[in-house]
């Protein structure tokens, strides 16, 4: 057992509105940089939808992540071979058009075009070139289904459905969607630092923080292939490529990453997991219907004094293993079976999960008045408007009955809290609900309460970063005592 | 009055001393232009001889009577520079060069007055000439034929190197190329020597010109640095072997790099096509523009 600690993270769909303000706060501080513009390292899309860059799923097109290879795993798009031909031109990387070219508006214009008939326009120029340009597409063209023919029809997850399923979900009263903010999944086998000639992307030991040494990159751009969720971007200005640090400068100082710490529907959720090394290759080569339970078992009980004991071992601070007995993420995870990873297939064991949306139920309108198409106020899990197909293509490789389970389990809780807060269901078919997932009521309380009252410091707990100790590994503090602190930038004209 | 004398003094100093100039510099004139008849002679076995020799045709033409055959001006443009005297069009000396298989003459770099110093010599050569008995062709000798394989040898070692020429001078390959087995691609500064012993009439044509190397940049490499006549012999032997030994040369087209590389790049690309034949060719989004562009 080789005992690791990680940040990892949840994400609440259901809370999910759309504001993408955290897409925001990261792009002010992160983002806002010449040859950086058009990078979202953390983003939200529409789903049914094409995300961005678009059709990012389609490994088809953009050869990312790993592919089953017997007993192991190998990379799709890089590695050895493939690496060396494609070295000097990497055609299955995605181009500037696939993202989308940023732009901003003359709004100078606005105030110094001299007077005439008709009223000024701020143009759009391009932030590559600087040129005027026709704006095409933006990094959330496809926001709520906006231009739907072109962006939902063309959803990847779309594929494993039947003709007349696809349809269906396109008709009146039985369209839906949701949406499905997505950074950097931090992975435990990441595709991206395997890809890499260089040696410049790694993992951090302490916190599993997957980082581009800035220094080390030489621009091959195999990441940006590599990463099947295209969170690796390219910097054209630096020449070098970046990617989302999950603002390790602020949770090394016990804050949350800005797009965590700026969510208004308060949908995210981090903390520590611990977990075993040594299964991370067999995990990653599970056959697709053993995918999701492999990674799961991968991640270990923080209070079992086993798991403690190697953790020390390890070196794991205690203040970790503390944190990790408080994570919100294990409880989601593997606590409450409630959370799952996105798009499990692609092999790299992310460490980002998704509590799926509970979707309203169907209904018809006839003479113009609303009906909801079952007797109870929510319709089993099966007439869910999105087909279990389809979330089951995002979050379990394809396996219907693992989405199932857990939409049936967040059905419960719901239940259950209707039966509590407004009391016009029948107990009997509360419990029933309940006892199908095998949940005590008891528990369904502690999911609302982590879901809809969770403080701050209970939806972030962040173990502290101990950079005192790790920098003592470097080097003997003993030796600079006294010699740094307090300073001056121009040094007093006395003298010191 | 004592400075004026000192005055005088001078000035009759003076004139003596530009006298003096003047008659020394007579005299170094008259004596350098007798220098330079007497030198015709000298200055044809050092640059002329290689290629040409008084009453027999070698490499270049015979050149008795050659003063009388054609005038001075011809003479002089032809020894400065043969080839632009065949791009000017000149009949006689393209039919010259054509005659003499196409060897190119290399241009002179001595100064006018050793042209003409050695065409003094030539008209005075082929007086003598003319006055005795014509001249009998003689059969073209090469010794070299009947070299032994030890010579042959060491002329091949001295080509390539591997033996150093006594005197320092600079091995043949760093210039020159020849196609026999086990002798690797030589220089292509100057001409393949492949063929050279035929091309340039046998033993006599090698034997000159490695004795007096004719051509300017041959002159300055082997300045102070002459090739012994044993090492002559030597490289003669083989030059001869090498001409001889005709399987060794194989018929190579000029434009052998040119049609081989354009067929190379047409067989790469089609590599390149097939090999990346699936690929991402277009943006993703190609197909959203143009029916977006469509409906406007």
């Amino acid at each position: 057992m080789d005992v690791r600690s990680q940040v990892s993270m949840v994400f609440h769909l259901d809370k999910c509105i759309g504001c993408h303000t955290c897409s925001i706060a990261c792009k002010n501080i992160w983002t806002d940089r010449k040859g950086a513009e058009y990078m979202w390292w953390n983003n939200v899309e529409t789903k049914p939808g094409t995300g961005y860059p678009t059709k990012w799923e389609n490994q088809d097109i953009y050869k990312g992540g790993w592919e089953k290879n017997g007993d192991t795993v190998s990379l799709k798009g890089a590695g050895k071979f493939k690496g060396l031909k494609n070295i000097f031109h990497n055609p299955h990387m995605p181009v500037l058009d696939d993202y989308y070219e940023p732009w901003t508006y003359k709004y100078q214009d606005l105030f110094t075009a001299p007077e005439g008939d008709d009223q000024p326009t701020a143009r759009p120029v391009s932030l590559v070139t600087g040129e005027h340009m026709d704006v095409q597409a933006g990094p959330n063209w496809d926001d709520d289904m906006g231009g739907s023919p072109d962006y939902a029809r063309q959803d990847v997850n779309l594929e494993k459905l039947s003709a007349s399923e696809k349809e269906a979900m396109f008709q009146l009263e039985r369209m839906t969607f949701h949406y499905l903010p997505r950074i950097c999944n931090h992975c435990l086998n990441p595709a991206c630092v395997g890809s890499c000639p260089s040696g410049a992307l790694y993992k951090r030991g302490e916190d599993g923080i997957v980082l581009i040494n800035q220094e080390r990159c030489r621009a091959w751009r195999m990441c940006v292939t590599a990463c099947p969720y295209k969170k690796s971007y390219y910097n054209w200005n630096t020449g070098k490529s970046e990617k989302c640090i999950l603002c390790y400068p602020r949770l090394e100082s016990g804050q949350a990453p800005a797009c965590f710490h700026s969510c208004v529907g308060r949908i995210r959720y981090l903390g520590v997991m611990l977990y075993d090394a040594d299964k991370i290759a067999t995990a990653s080569a599970a056959p697709d219907d053993r995918l999701v339970d492999a990674q799961m078992d991968i991640y270990l009980d923080p209070f079992d004094p086993e798991v403690i004991k190697q953790a020390r071992l390890n070196g794991v601070a205690d203040s970790t293993i503390t944190a990790a007995q408080n994570s919100p993420v294990y409880k989601f995870v593997k606590v409450w079976k409630l959370a799952l990873p996105l798009h499990p297939e692609f092999r790299t064991l992310p460490n980002l999960f998704y509590v799926p949306a509970l979707l309203p139920t169907m209904a018809t309108v006839a003479d113009g008045v609303y009906n909801s198409t079952s007797k109870s106020l929510w319709n089993g899990v099966e007439s869910n408007r999105l087909p279990m197909k389809y979330l089951a293509s995002l979050f379990s490789a394809g396996d219907t009955g693992k989405v199932t389970e857990v939409m049936k389990r967040l059905m419960a809780v719901r239940l259950h809290r209707r039966g509590v807060t407004v009391g016009d269901l029948n107990a009997a078919e509360i419990s029933q609900a309940l006892k199908d997932v095998q949940m005590e009521p008891d528990t369904a309380d502690a999911i609302f309460r982590l879901t809809s009252l969770a403080t701050f410091d209970e939806r972030f707990v962040i173990p502290p970063a101990h950079r005192e100790e790790s920098i003592e590994m470097l080097e003997n503090t003993g030796d600079v005592k006294g010699n740094t602190g307090f300073g001056f930038k121009q040094k007093p004209a006395r003298g010191l | 009055m004592k400075s004026k004398n000192n005055h005088l003094l001078s000035l009759t100093r003076k004139r003596i001393l530009s006298l003096e100039v003047l008659f020394c510099s007579i005299f170094i004139l008259l004596f350098a232009k007798v220098d330079f008849a007497q030198d015709g002679e000298a200055i044809f076995k050092q640059n002329c001889s290689a290629c040409h020799k008084m009453g027999m045709r070698l490499v270049g033409p015979d050149l008795t009577g050659v003063t009388t055959k054609r005038t001075e001006e011809w003479l002089m443009k032809w020894t400065r520079s043969s080839q632009a005297l065949i791009k000017s069009g000149d009949a006689d000396a393209k039919a010259i060069y054509d005659e003499f298989g196409g060897i190119m003459m290399p241009d002179q770099t001595i100064s006018d007055e050793e042209i003409k110093a050695v065409y003094a010599f030539i008209a005075s050569k082929s007086e003598a000439a003319t006055a005795a008995t014509p001249a009998v062709t003689e059969a073209v000798v090469n010794a070299s034929a009947d070299a032994t394989p030890e010579v042959i040898e060491l002329g091949k070692n001295l080509f390539v190197g591997s033996n150093a020429f006594s005197n320092g001078g600079a091995a043949c390959i760093a210039c020159h190329n020849v196609n026999y087995t086990g002798v690797i691609p030589g220089g292509l500064l100057a001409k393949d020597l492949t063929t050279a012993h035929s091309r340039l009439g046998g033993d006599a044509g090698i034997l000159g010109i490695l004795g007096a190397p004719p051509f300017p940049a041959m002159t300055q490499a082997y300045k102070g640095k002459a090739i012994t006549e044993t090492e002559i012999a030597a490289l003669t032997a083989f030059l001869n072997k090498v001409d001889k030994d005709t399987a060794n040369q194989v018929a190579s087209s000029p434009n052998l790099l040119l049609y081989g590389g354009a067929g190379g790049l047409v067989g790469l690309l089609v590599i390149i096509y097939l090999l990346w034949f699936v690929r991402k060719k277009d943006t993703v989004k190609k197909d959203i523009y143009n029916r977006q562009l469509k409906s406007i």
